[in-house]
């Protein structure tokens, strides 16, 4: 089977969650929706307090190319424009707060019924930027700026991934088996859009039945793969590297070596916006975790507050610790007035027993990170350097091709934070650099 | 036996004998006053200065004719010192001193979450912008004092530092280390500071702090010297140039954010010079002083403040302070 080098095996844990359908959450009477939900430039609202929106109404506009809007989730008053916790930055951010009328009507003319095969890919791609597609495996890169790639940078080679290689995580598992027509169909659109008469499904093999479903369903040009199960393999570069034998260059994109990779949950949503004109407003997470008292795996609408997602899953049981992603990635929440956003691709309420708040020691330059680094790095020197804010040190360790996967920290016998001192250093380096533009 | 001691003092003669042929042929040739000036200074190569340490920075002293005095950890007498075996006149700047611009303790503020990782306030900075609730107040994991070399900051009880002001010379490596640029250098001569940077609101602060500046103008209101001034959305700020050290804005700060070095000496009226004339209690911002017209006043010691208005104005110079 095909795989990369390095990599860890962690415990999977998701027999706790991946053999529960997919449950619609009850609608929220109030929805928390941030206006930043992607990477890039941030987008400014269009509607004010007062103004009454319909579900899948634009919020935001985008400023800029790589930005995305945010559209209503659901049929309401907006009752407020503040400032509230971001779950990715910990800081404020502003919000839209939408008070739901229970009606949930659509704005006018949705859902559309068009067949997406007869546009032109011009306008399939506008349309994926007009429905505020981002990367919904928990990135957000805005899914529109990957399908524009420049003239000298063809690309040749589309991945659909499927691989969810964090463990606990099982969402886009469900999605493949309950709704394998929405991620063919919409694979096939982005290969009109990009001209391809290709495509590579990866899964990885411990999903032995959605690899058989997907074998099934899909259409001779797509080619299902299955991939060796280990941790990172759904990370971007990794797949590209053990499916094309291609190499990401350091600092590069995945179009530098002409491929293109989408997460399964971002080509469903990209059939959705193209056949049935539906903006992102929705999405498919995992709650899951030791911490919770029935784990699920919930169809919810973007802005739902975090509480209401507990309660519908049976309130909390000895939490220690809330992680918006998986455990090696996902990013923890110090309080529970979060909403789930784009981006969530889980929801993971550990207890202490899951968790490790040890002390760590100094590095014994046993080299175990060294060789579980997919991105092949010295992460033990890293983290040394981080002890001693040098990041300029770091820069000749490639400091910034680190994807901070944690394959390092979850390894090292010294218990040693590395990702974190690697997000130290990469703090520091933007500041400077932030500070050389200035001066 | 003979013969080994003969051989080993034999190669002892030859190489003494060349080591010093060397040391008269190889001598490099060093300024004698790089030696002095280097004495005067203070040795911990923080790099404060500008160059590699304090050696490099004698050797700038001596060598370059226009260098100026970079170092902030030499004292008056020791500037003094230096211009005397340089030959020329260095101005010495202002004494600096640190000052943690900062009161509020874990006691007294709220802290969102509990934090796993390095100790290290820049690394516990980027997890969300730190554990305290507030985005201006210091996170307590000692950065400050790891980066002093002169061992003059140390964390208190309180969870925040303390700065030794004997020890400490103003080099502000510890400031830098701050991520939040809590800690500020001050003038050594001056005894006020205020003890929060917060641009919150007071209605934000009051979520998480007891002990901030609420902005209330309070003490820009009552600074009989407009030393002390609250611009929009800042906490106050003390223009040390401007102060006279009344002491008066500590006095009526709501919140006690603002701190002083020293506890300003109460006064006396020397009965015998006293004409009774008044001014005195007239000026006084705390009516700690009364008295008939034409007999000695007296002041009220439990309500004196010390803040010295009352000195400048009597023509008889019948006030002194009280000794300590």
């Amino acid at each position: 089977m095909k795989t990369f080098k390095g990599g860890i095996h962690p415990p999977e844990n998701k027999i706790l969650v991946k053999d529960n359908a997919i449950v619609e959450l009850p609608l929220s009477k109030v929805f928390f929706v941030p206006t930043q939900q992607h990477l890039g430039a941030p987008a400014k609202p269009v509607v004010n307090t007062g103004d009454t929106v319909k579900r899948g109404q634009v919020l935001t506009e985008p400023m800029g190319f790589v930005s995305a809007a945010v559209h209503a989730p659901t049929s309401g008053t907006v009752k407020e424009i503040t400032k509230r916790v971001h779950p990715v930055t910990g800081l404020l951010a502003p919000y839209i707060i939408i008070e739901a009328d229970g009606k949930d009507e659509w704005a006018p003319g949705l859902p559309l019924e068009r067949d997406p095969f007869s546009m032109t890919a011009k306008e399939l791609l506008n349309i994926i930027r007009l429905s505020g597609i981002v990367g919904m495996g928990g990135a957000t890169f805005p899914t529109h700026v990957k399908l524009s790639p420049p003239k000298d940078k063809p690309i040749h080679t589309f991945i659909i991934n499927g691989a969810e290689c964090e463990p606990y995580l099982a969402a886009d598992y469900r999605l493949m088996l309950e709704q394998p027509e929405r991620i063919i169909d919409g694979a096939r659109v982005v290969m009109k859009v990009l001209g391809l008469d290709s495509a590579i499904m990866a899964i990885e093999a411990n999903k032995p039945d959605a690899i058989r479903l997907m074998q099934e369903k899909t259409p001779p040009e797509i080619k299902v793969e299955p991939m060796k199960v280990k941790y990172p393999q759904g990370a971007e570069k990794h797949l590209i590297d053990a499916l094309t034998g291609r190499q990401v260059p350091s600092g590069g994109l995945p179009m530098d070596v002409g491929a293109l990779v989408h997460n399964a949950g971002t080509v469903a949503a990209i059939w959705d916006a193209c056949a049935l004109g539906i903006p992102l407003i929705e999405r498919i997470t995992s709650v899951t975790g030791q911490g919770i008292n029935q784990p699920k795996n919930i169809k919810v609408r973007i802005g739902t507050p975090l509480k209401e997602v507990f309660e519908f899953c049976g309130g909390l049981n000895d939490a220690a610790k809330i992680i918006f992603g998986g455990p090696m990635m996902g990013i923890a929440q110090y309080c529970e007035d979060v909403p789930v956003m784009k981006g969530t691709s889980g929801i993971l309420v550990l207890t202490e027993q899951e968790t490790n708040l040890n002390s760590y020691q100094s590095c014994i330059a046993c080299g175990r990170c060294i060789e579980a680094c997919p991105m092949r790095l010295v992460p033990s020197m890293l983290s040394r350097l981080g002890e001693r804010s040098m990041w300029k040190e770091a820069l000749d360790f490639n400091l910034l091709d680190c994807m901070e996967c944690g394959s390092c920290t979850y390894v090292c016998p010294a218990n040693r934070p590395i990702v974190h001192f690697v997000k130290y250093l990469k703090t520091l380096q933007r500041e400077a650099k932030a500070k050389g533009k200035e001066a | 036996m003979m013969g080994a001691m003969l051989m080993v003092g034999g190669i002892g003669l030859v190489a003494a004998l060349i080591l010093g042929i060397a040391s008269v042929t190889f001598a490099v040739k060093m300024d004698p006053r790089e030696k002095a000036v280097l004495d005067q200074l203070p040795g911990a190569n923080c790099g404060a200065c500008g160059f590699a340490g304090c050696v490099a920075f004698a050797h700038e002293l001596t060598a370059n004719p226009e260098a100026e005095m970079a170092c902030p950890a030499v004292n008056k007498d020791g500037v003094e010192a230096i211009s005397d075996i340089l030959g020329r006149s260095l101005g010495a700047g202002d004494a600096m001193i640190a000052f943690v611009r900062c009161k509020g303790s874990p006691a007294d503020t709220i802290t969102r979450y509990g934090y796993v990782g390095p100790e290290d306030c820049r690394t516990a900075q980027i997890i969300a912008g730190g554990p305290k609730a507030c985005q201006y107040g210091c996170l307590g994991l000692g950065s400050c004092v790891e980066a002093c070399p002169f061992d003059a900051m140390h964390m208190g009880e309180d969870g925040l530092p303390h700065v030794n002001e004997d020890k400490c010379t103003g080099c502000g490596k510890c400031a830098d280390a701050c991520p939040r640029e809590i800690i500020a250098l001050i003038s050594r001569s001056a005894n006020f500071g205020v003890r929060c940077i917060s641009q919150d609101s007071s209605k934000e602060m009051k979520q998480y702090c007891k002990v901030g500046c609420i902005k209330c103008r309070i003490c820009e209101n009552t600074c009989p010297f407009e030393a002390i001034e609250v611009t929009q959305g800042n906490a106050a700020s003390i223009d040390q140039e401007k102060c006279q050290k009344c002491g008066l804005c500590v006095s009526v700060c709501p919140t006690g954010v603002i701190s002083s070095k020293q506890p300003p000496r109460k006064v006396q009226v020397i009965a015998e010079k006293c004409k009774g004339c008044g001014i005195c209690a007239q000026v006084c911002p705390v009516d700690a002083i009364s008295g008939k017209p034409k007999e000695p006043y007296v002041v009220d010691i439990s309500k004196c403040i010390g803040c010295g208005m009352c000195i400048e104005k009597c023509p008889a110079d019948a006030i002194e302070r009280l000794a300590g």
